[in-house]
């Protein structure tokens, strides 16, 4: 029963995708109910393996004796599997709203519904070829949806996707490949699985081996010099932006460097070495290269893709620190950039939807009369800011102090390049603020503000929410850094 | 140990107090102030009964490390000061605000900004005074920005990012002490630092620290955003900054000089170093100033100028340190009463002429004896004239100097350096003498030669009776402090000697004996050559019928904000960051054209790179022609077999 409960979630909304497809629904009503069901139904699913099922390791197939398909639920698959599926309801709401103007609902819906499944498969994977698997997956279910609109900006866009997807994908398998040889069986293990034996004389081999596997993983997670198709994506609609490329993919990188870095190569072998310094070295800069991008990006949803470039580098330098301390606060941000970077697009979005404007120059003076998305906003971006005690501020402090206890002299480069980025960060969103709260006064075009109101309750009471558990988590986090403190021990 | 509820009431109520007066504001005006008032009141109330009591109270695991606050001796005294200060200054509001619009929106962060702002008073450890010091940056911005004209905005941008900048580096700061001491308790960092031998390993630090506290304070070089930021700020606002908003950030200061520096003579200098430079800015600033609010802007930064040499002093002086931590706190309190009297004057005048230029509002107020009397309290206190509060704390802060060259002289050591220190310290009275006489003599006693075009008939009076009690009331306690100071002045300073690590003096400080009385004198002399020759004859003219004017001879391009930090932030940062960026950013794309070029490279050395022009296996064209050949799909299909061949290989 439990073997049953750990694949569920991950098969179910494939299918129900699939089978989502060739359906023509005849109203809007009736396609919002068979999808939010399968979705609800899902997340109860999903969070029934996480917190009740025994969590033992489920074998799919099995090729041969070192390779096969497993499902094994342990304490990263339960913070990562929790996170998505409460963040996709949220987001399936509030798209069957927005997607009202994007038009093709069916067939976004369906590939949506697919991807969330991927998306576990991702966090429940029980060895690295199960992960491989369905990471290749998400590239391929997110597609369609990244080209939803199928203009020349939207091909494009997919076109540059899938190119570098494949490009990290294949870099990845090297990794593969050599944990496979190297390895004690590509299982997930806390430590590693590399055979000390085996490491022996071949030390600078696999360390190459890494950094091929980490940047591989690492397009994903848009660490720099492969993060061109995270911005070009951003053509995408808005759910899928804020979901995908702020959520599920992007993370799905990450938790793909998590296992790698924790669970596969070990960190007892990596740690001090140059291939650790390198990580850390690209992390460091690509966090200032994304804000001062960010800063430079007078269209809001670019503006914000560039922020994600750069966060999404602090739970990589976390993680990279290799210290159970760096990946706490690696995950802390993790979680908190989750939260808050879904709502930003949310924002941007509901601007979008309801006054189709996307330049920060069009959108002064609009705080007032959208109030509750620019108080999402505000809140929200003044938590990713990290002004105390909202949230971005702990896992900023817990980042830093990882980064000092490490005693590795890379990290206070990184330690730097945080403080820099603080301090564009809150340029860049401050900057959004101002404008649309505080309108300079000049002439503006006839029309300048029709249209501009809040949107309705299906995108407002997703911003309510998401902003409502920002705050709360921003002001309590100790239970959640406790659970991430064993996590990143190893305990569950 | 016993938690005392009643601090983290203080500190979190005033912001429940602010949701619920939005609401409330949205239906009902009247209320809403009301509201406001009674609020403020409540908590003046609340920190009045933490006198003379030692209230600790900590709340673990809240945000992250946990809040503590603490309330005793110096934090009560500017609890209760910051409470009272602010419950007048609401009651003034509620009349200079009466035709203001959004005023919902300044009473809801005003009401935050008190919580903040008490927080930071209140608190026990340096991570929870960070926490409220930062929140108190962000909501005073939409106070300082509550007029939203371009020169206003253009003000509060950059007291945005003064703040932002040094809240951040101040974090950075507290991040390394953290990580050196182990702890931000204040107590237990003093503890910490009191075993260190060598300090001056920890002189980064606590410049880092250093750096947010001093920018809030407007100590030079950062307070190029106070002159700006003071007069845009509406009348109520810029009461706040300068009487509380401004000691926030001295509490910073004290904190670092009198706990984790205590008896540090080198921090001492660098401090006083830091008090000085402001002191006589801020003064030769005001002094050019032919903007009523601008004047006491600067004037504010001058006093505290004097403030922190004050808390110099303090290091220099070491155990001997009580005239200087009395003169500290005493000018802290004084300098918020007499700003408290000065602005919200000022605030009548703005409120009836909607003007503050010295030339439009000029003889003003010749025929209204209550305000003369008001403004003339003010100005004799700021001036130090004997009698007045300001002088008992100038006399503190002049004699802890006098007290140091002394010891220095029986040391045998050169007195040169703080004898100048002395003399810049009387200058500097004197000018406070000199400005504060240009604006009085310029609104209560000149007459306006164009009176007849200035001043718009205003029918009934000029301020309400309620505001016209409270600011006589005021204006009559300064006076009294500055009598009777064994009664009123060193019971305050006997309070917060604890904090400051001093003890109370032996001798009770002959506050009117000779010697001190001098250097009033010495001042007053100063001030009124600078009067008669400088003012009267330099920065006034004759304008072209004949009438002696005020003239602005700032030199307009002496601005380190406008030549130096807003060239080098926006402009010569951004450049350089954007480029490397840039360059980062073009790698893999240059990565990919160098392999093109090396890769589709024919006989002749041309580039033909074949066009991948279908993304799907088919065209778009009418005829649903398959392209394999030379399509997308067929790369992708390629990748595919390839990785399905490598996993043959490696099952086989």
């Amino acid at each position: 029963m439990d073997e049953f409960a750990t694949i569920l979630p991950v098969i179910f909304p494939i299918i129900a995708g699939v089978a989502l497809l060739p359906v023509k629904f005849n109203s809007r009503k009736q396609r919002e109910i068979w999808v939010f069901s399968i979705t609800i139904l899902n997340t109860i699913f999903a969070l029934y393996a996480i917190y009740f099922a025994d969590g033992d390791v489920v074998t799919l197939i099995r090729f041969s004796e070192k390779l096969s398909l497993t499902m094994h639920i342990d304490g990263l698959s339960k913070v990562f599997g929790t996170m998505v599926s409460i963040l996709w309801v949220i987001t399936t709401v509030y798209a069957f709203e927005y997607m009202t103007h994007e038009g093709r609902e069916d067939q976004f819906f369906a590939f949506f519904t697919m991807t969330y499944g991927v998306v576990l498969g991702v966090a429940f994977s029980g060895n690295f070829l199960t992960m491989y698997l369905f990471y290749e997956f998400l590239t391929l279910a997110t597609l369609p949806l990244v080209m939803h609109a199928m203009d020349n900006k939207a091909r494009h866009a997919g076109k540059t996707y899938i190119f570098y997807m494949m490009f990290g994908a294949a870099l990845a398998f090297i990794g593969f490949v050599f944990l496979y040889c190297y390895g004690d069986g590509l299982e997930f293990t806390y430590g590693g699985v590399l055979i000390p034996e085996m490491i022996q004389g071949n030390e600078q081999t696999l360390q190459i081996v890494f950094l091929a596997a980490f940047f591989g993983f690492g397009v994903k997670a848009s660490i720099l010099p492969f993060y061109r198709w995270l911005p070009k994506a951003s053509v995408a609609p808005t759910p899928v932006t804020a979901l995908l490329h702020a959520v599920a993919v992007v993370k799905s990188g990450i938790f793909a460097i998590v296992r790698l870095i924790y669970f596969s190569f070990g960190t007892d072998y990596l740690i001090g070495s140059w291939a650790q310094n390198v990580i850390l070295i690209a992390t460091a800069i690509t966090i200032v290269f994304g804000s001062t991008l960010a800063l430079r990006m007078p269209h809001i949803k670019r503006r914000f893709a560039y922020s994600t470039i750069s966060n999404l580098s602090y739970i990589v330098f976390g993680a990279a620190l290799m210290t159970p301390a760096g990946l706490t606060a690696g995950l802390l941000h993790m979680i908190y950039h989750a939260v808050i970077k879904i709502t930003l697009f949310f924002t941007a979005g509901a601007i979008l939807y309801k006054t189709h404007r996307e330049y920060l120059y069009e959108i002064e003076g609009f705080g007032r009369l959208m109030p509750i998305t620019f108080l999402s906003m505000a809140l929200t971006g003044i938590s990713l800011v990290g002004v105390p005690p909202f949230a971005g501020f702990h896992s900023k402090w817990a980042l830093a102090t990882a980064a000092v206890q490490s005693e590795n002299p890379m990290a206070y480069f990184g330690i730097v390049a945080l403080i820099i980025s603080e301090v564009l960060t809150a340029l860049y969103i401050l900057y959004v603020l101002v404008r649309a709260y505080f309108p300079r006064k000049r002439e503006y075009p006839a029309g300048y503000y029709d249209h501009v109101s809040d949107p309705n309750a299906y995108m407002t009471v997703p911003l309510i929410m998401l902003t409502i558990i920002t705050v709360l988590i921003g002001l309590f986090p100790s239970n959640l850094l406790s659970v991430l403190e064993k996590v990143a021990t190893g305990i569950i | 140990m016993h938690q005392n509820i009643l601090l983290p009431l203080l500190v979190f109520f005033p912001m429940v107090a602010a949701i619920l007066g939005y609401a409330v504001g949205r239906k009902n005006k009247e209320a809403r102030n009301n509201w406001a008032c009674f609020t403020t009141f409540l908590v003046m109330g609340g920190t009045l009964l933490l006198i003379g009591k030692h209230a600790r109270y900590s709340l673990p695991e809240f945000c992250g490390l946990g809040l503590s606050f603490e309330g005793d001796g110096l934090r009560v005294v500017l609890a209760v000061l910051t409470s009272s200060i602010w419950f007048i200054t609401t009651v003034f509001t509620k009349e200079y605000f009466a035709h203001y619009h959004n005023r919902n929106r300044y009473y809801f962060f005003m009401l935050m900004t008190l919580g903040a702002t008490l927080g930071i008073f209140l608190s026990a450890d340096l991570y929870t005074t960070f926490i409220f010091f930062e929140m108190m940056s962000f909501t005073s911005f939409v106070l300082v920005i509550h007029q939203e004209s371009d020169e206003v905005i253009r003000a509060a941008q950059t007291y945005l990012g003064i703040a932002i900048i040094g809240g951040l580096v101040t974090l950075m700061g507290l991040f390394m002490m953290y990580h050196m001491a182990g702890t931000l308790n204040i107590e237990a960092l003093a503890k910490f630092m009191a075993t260190q031998e060598d300090k001056s390993k920890f002189y980064i630090v606590g410049g880092l620290i250093l750096f947010g506290f001093a920018a809030k304070a407007g100590l030079f070089p950062l307070h190029t955003w106070l002159p700006e930021a003071y007069p845009a700020a509406p009348t109520p606002a810029t009461t706040l900054l300068s009487c509380i908003l401004s000691k926030a950030g001295i509490f910073g200061v004290l904190v670092l000089s009198c706990k984790i520096f205590l008896f540090d003579a080198g921090w001492g200098n660098f401090i006083l170093i830091l008090g000085v430079i402001t002191m006589v800015t801020g003064a030769i600033l005001a002094v050019f100033s032919v903007n009523l609010k601008r004047t006491l802007a600067c004037s504010s930064m001058s006093q505290i100028g004097f403030v922190t040499i004050a808390i110099g002093m303090q290091g220099l002086l070491g155990s001997h340190n009580a005239l200087a931590a009395g003169g500290t706190i005493l000018h802290i309190v004084n300098h918020s009463l007499l700003k408290l009297v000065l602005f919200l004057s000022a605030g009548v005048i703005y409120l009836n002429l909607g003007k503050l230029n010295l030339n439009e509002i000029r003889g003003w107020g010749k025929d209204k004896p209550l305000l003369k009397f008001i403004f003339l309290m003010g100005v004799l206190g700021i001036t130090g004239i004997p009698f007045w509060n300001g002088y008992i704390s100038k006399t503190l802060i002049h004699e802890s100097i006098v007290e140091y060259i002394e010891l220095l002289h029986e040391a045998g050591q050169s007195t040169i350096y703080m004898q100048s220190v002395e003399w810049i310290f009387l200058f500097s009275g004197g000018l406070t003498l000199a400005y504060m006489t240009k604006i009085f003599v310029a609104i209560f006693v000149e007459t306006n030669p164009y009176a007849n075009t200035c001043y718009p008939s205003r029918k009934g009076d000029y301020i309400s009776k309620v505001s016209a009690v409270i600011l006589t009331l005021c204006a009559v306690a300064l006076p009294i402090v500055g009598i009777f100071p064994y009664l009123t002045a060193d019971k305050i300073a006997d309070a917060s000697y604890h904090f400051m690590g001093a003890h109370a003096p032996e001798h009770a400080v002959q506050y009117f004996a000779w010697v001190n009385v001098k250097g009033a004198v010495v001042s007053i002399a100063i001030g009124g050559l600078v009067y008669l020759l400088f003012i009267r004859k330099v920065l006034m003219e004759r304008d072209h019928n004949g009438n002696l004017v005020y003239i602005d001879r700032w030199p307009k391009g002496l601005n380190l904000e406008d030549r130096i930090y807003r060239p080098v932030l926006l402009i010569i940062l951004p450049f350089i960051g954007a480029f490397f960026a840039r360059i980062a950013g073009s790698l893999t794309d240059g990565f990919v054209s160098i392999l093109r070029m090396a890769i589709f490279n024919d006989d002749s050395g041309r580039v033909v790179p074949p066009e991948d022009r279908y993304f799907s296996a088919y065209t778009d064209e009418e005829t649903d022609k398959i392209v394999y050949g030379e399509g997308f799909a067929k790369s992708l299909l390629m990748i595919g077999v390839g990785l399905a061949v490598a996993m043959l290989y490696i099952l086989f």
